[in-house]
């Protein structure tokens, strides 16, 4: 206990820039914005992302001041964040973390990363985002992250199925529903989309797309609305949608989920920017090159869109060397040549402005029956702003998700948003936020 | 499987005290060493840390400050609707689990001793092949055989007539009980195959003298004096259950009618590294362990006094 609180302690004092010397490093980090002395040393890189060994290879292959050992870990889902906050807690973290926009002011508020703010060139990197990027990584006047990328909620579809309903691409919600019924029409046991008790994020970017505001600060307060008024429309839609079958409630990337899109039986994915390549790689067996499209999501009228998922890299509060490590996250999000070396590991939507399309370049579209990337051009432009993630996601996600579990036994989709927002308020009293709805 | 007992070899007889106390420590010492660092301290450190509380103030962005919060913790713990019903849901799994899985045992293993099955020892190893399979692969199979689309098991059904959503928000903890059956059955037939063996011969042998079947033989001879072999299956069998996780944490990934909390090792999982809230999870934790010890308690005591009676 007393060794963690001083690391705490420490770390958090080396925050403030009063204890500017840590083990290992004798380079004062400047106060002003932009480092003055060249950081030196090694320093260790956790990600789940694909690719990112190759990208960690060419900035160690670029420079010789800073030694880069990457390592993979999980995906959030599959335990990559339990693994990183244990790890942080019990002080041997790696310097540089991989943390999603959701997870990440659970992160901050848990005292597991370093403001960057003292640590990087903000002028060069986080001034020159847009709004609603910006938004997810600062939080006051603190930066905890810089964004990789910046991914747009995106409806993929088969463009082949579709017309062989007669069926549009649909622009609005209520054409969804429209494609839906000529889909089920043609084929009754085929379903337009999947509607996806895991993937609770989907549901936040529907919500957020729709207009609802989860979390928002007035003054020392949080403020949840997670059942407010556009978020319950939106709820009911979507139950409306699968009680009429138009959408299959199954879980995400399970095996059930692979072999319903391979076999035709379900005509579309609510994913993002980065679900191309695990799209392809699910369905490229089936003889499907060219059938899949991606589409702007369907609005309620006015253009409006959401980001799902997306990653930011940020400095540990263990780390060692927090110069080298923003250095190096400054590299990763803002030098062409990270992009150029991820090649072909994802099709991200990148958050650094220019950066997308060395990102398209690098990237094979070929099996993609549009252009994608205009399509995510397209949907990045439309980001809803003022959306704000809470403090501890994982609460909330717990609890729809939980409820969600109810879905074929009289559950809705609405009850699950009830749910959500009586066990967010509660659970976050708990830890002594304070709190209102 | 039957295990030959070495012959114990007669050697120089040594003093009693002295020595031997001294041998006793150098073999005891290691085991000491390791039980002190990998089970008490943990244990000792969890229920230090389930007395704190990480507070967070206004909008939790500064420093989470460690205080001494005494019992609330265990409050919130045993509060929280979601850990009571993962409780109340381990009831109903044992009341499903321990007589199909029990009674499954002791029916194979008096088959076994019966010398029913010709071919004993191949028997004996199908019984127990099963438990060789480590339960998270266990679970990952049984998830592919569960899911509805993919399994051949659920294919066969529907062909026959039959549909089963063994995924369902009703159906998920019997087939959770299956595969705990499936995987612990075995193992507690060599136990209690083991028991039967010890069984004095000439008991069996007055009885069949005395003119009775192998069946009456098997129930009223033989049960009755497996018992506490018996009770030893029911204490670990209660703890086990305790610590159902990896079944229901696999299959979780299959299917959404398995929440994040299902049971309590799950809650306190969750609550450690979804939610980040170690001290919670200590304390769940430390109740988790002291509702085993408490059954431990009352198993033993019970398999005694059946034993004395």
């Amino acid at each position: 206990m007393k060794r963690r609180q001083f690391i705490l302690g420490a770390a958090g004092l080396f925050g403030t820039g009063l204890l500017v010397t840590a083990c290992g490093t004798t380079e004062k980090p400047a106060a002003a914005n932009k480092p003055t002395t060249e950081p030196k040393g090694e320093i260790t890189f956790w990600s789940s992302l694909a690719g990112l060994d190759k990208v960690t290879e060419a900035f160690n292959a670029s420079q010789s001041n800073i030694k880069v050992t990457f390592e993979t870990i999980p995906n959030g889902v599959n335990g990559g964040y339990a693994k990183l906050a244990t790890a942080i807690t019990a002080g041997d973290g790696p310097d540089v973390s991989t943390v999603e926009y959701p997870q990440l002011p659970q992160f901050v508020s848990d005292g597991h990363l370093l403001p960057l703010n003292d640590l990087i060139d903000t002028a060069a990197t986080v001034d020159k985002l847009s709004e609603q990027i910006r938004g997810q990584v600062q939080f006051g006047d603190s930066i905890y992250g810089l964004p990789y990328d910046a991914a747009p909620q995106i409806l993929w579809l088969r463009k082949d199925l579709l017309e062989e309903a007669g069926a549009a691409v649909p622009t609005t919600w209520a054409e969804f529903e429209e494609a839906g019924k000529k889909l089920k029409a043609v084929n009754p046991e085929r379903y337009l989309a999947s509607f996806n008790p895991n993937e609770v994020p989907i549901t936040a970017a529907l919500a957020w797309q729709g207009g609802g505001k989860w979390f928002t600060t007035e003054g020392d307060q949080w403020k949840i609305g997670i059942n407010d008024q556009p978020t319950m429309k939106v709820a009911d839609f979507w139950q409306k949608m699968i009680d009429a079958k138009i959408v299959k409630v199954q879980q995400a990337a399970s095996d059930e989920w692979g072999m319903d899109l391979a076999q035709g039986n379900v005509a579309g994915v609510l994913g993002a920017s980065w679900s191309a390549r695990s799209l392809q790689k699910r369905v490229e067996n089936a003889n499907q090159k060219g059938a899949w499209i991606a589409a702007e999501m369907p609005t309620w009228g006015e253009p409006a869109g959401a980001f799902y998922g997306g990653s930011s890299f940020n400095v540990t509060k263990g780390s060692k060397n927090p110069a080298a490590a923003a250095k190096f996250i400054t590299f990763l999000t803002t030098d062409p040549k990270a992009i150029e070396a991820r090649g072909n590991g994802g099709s991200a939507v990148i958050a650094y402005p220019g950066l997308t399309a060395v990102a398209q370049k690098a990237f094979d579209s070929s099996f993609f029956g549009n252009d994608i990337y205009a399509v995510f051009d397209a949907a990045y432009k439309t980001i809803t702003p003022g959306w704000q993630w809470g403090p501890n996601w994982e609460i909330t996600k717990a609890a729809i998700g939980d409820a969600y579990g109810k879905l074929g036994t009289g559950g809705t989709v609405g009850g699950a948003i009830t749910a959500a927002q009586k066990a967010t308020v509660e659970g976050l009293k708990q830890t002594g936020l304070s709190v209102t709805e | 499987m039957a295990i030959q007992a070495p012959a114990a070899p007669v050697r120089r007889k040594r003093t009693a005290t002295g020595n031997s106390g001294r041998t006793a420590a150098l073999f005891l010492t290691p085991f000491f060493a390791l039980f002190a660092v990998a089970m008490v301290a943990p244990v000792i450190y969890s229920i230090w840390l389930s007395f704190f509380s990480e507070r967070k103030s206004g909008l939790g962005f500064g420093n989470p400050v460690t205080t001494f919060v005494g019992m609330e913790n265990y409050v919130q713990v045993l509060q929280s609707e979601t850990f009571l019903s993962g409780l109340l849901r381990l009831v109903g799994y044992c009341a499903m689990y321990i007589p199909a899985m029990v009674g499954g045992a002791v029916v194979f293993a008096l088959l076994l001793d019966a010398g029913v099955a010709r071919a004993r020892k191949m028997f004996q190893l199908l019984v127990f092949l099963p438990h060789a399979v480590p339960g998270v692969i266990a679970a990952l199979i049984w998830a592919y055989l569960y899911t509805p689309g993919i399994s051949p098991l659920v294919q066969a059904l529907e062909s026959g007539g039959i549909q089963i959503g063994f995924l369902d928000a009703h159906m998920v903890l019997p087939s959770i009980v299956n595969i705990a059956v499936w995987e612990w059955t075995g193992y507690n037939v060599i136990i209690l195959f083991t028991a039967l063996q010890a069984v004095p011969r000439e008991i069996i042998e007055a009885a069949r003298v005395d003119g009775a079947s192998e069946m009456r033989l098997s129930l009223a001879i033989k049960f009755p004096l497996v018992f506490p072999a018996l009770g030893v299956i029911m204490l670990f069998t209660m703890i086990g259950t305790l610590q159902l996780f990896a079944e229901p944490m696999i299959l979780s990934k299959a299917t959404s009618s398995i929440t994040s909390t299902w049971v309590p090792n799950m809650w306190a999982y969750d609550a450690a590294f979804n939610r980040h809230n170690l001290n919670q999870a200590a304390a769940a934790s430390i109740i988790i362990a002291l509702l085993a010890a408490i059954l431990s308690f009352v198993v033993t005591r019970f398999s005694n006094k059946a034993d004395k009676s």
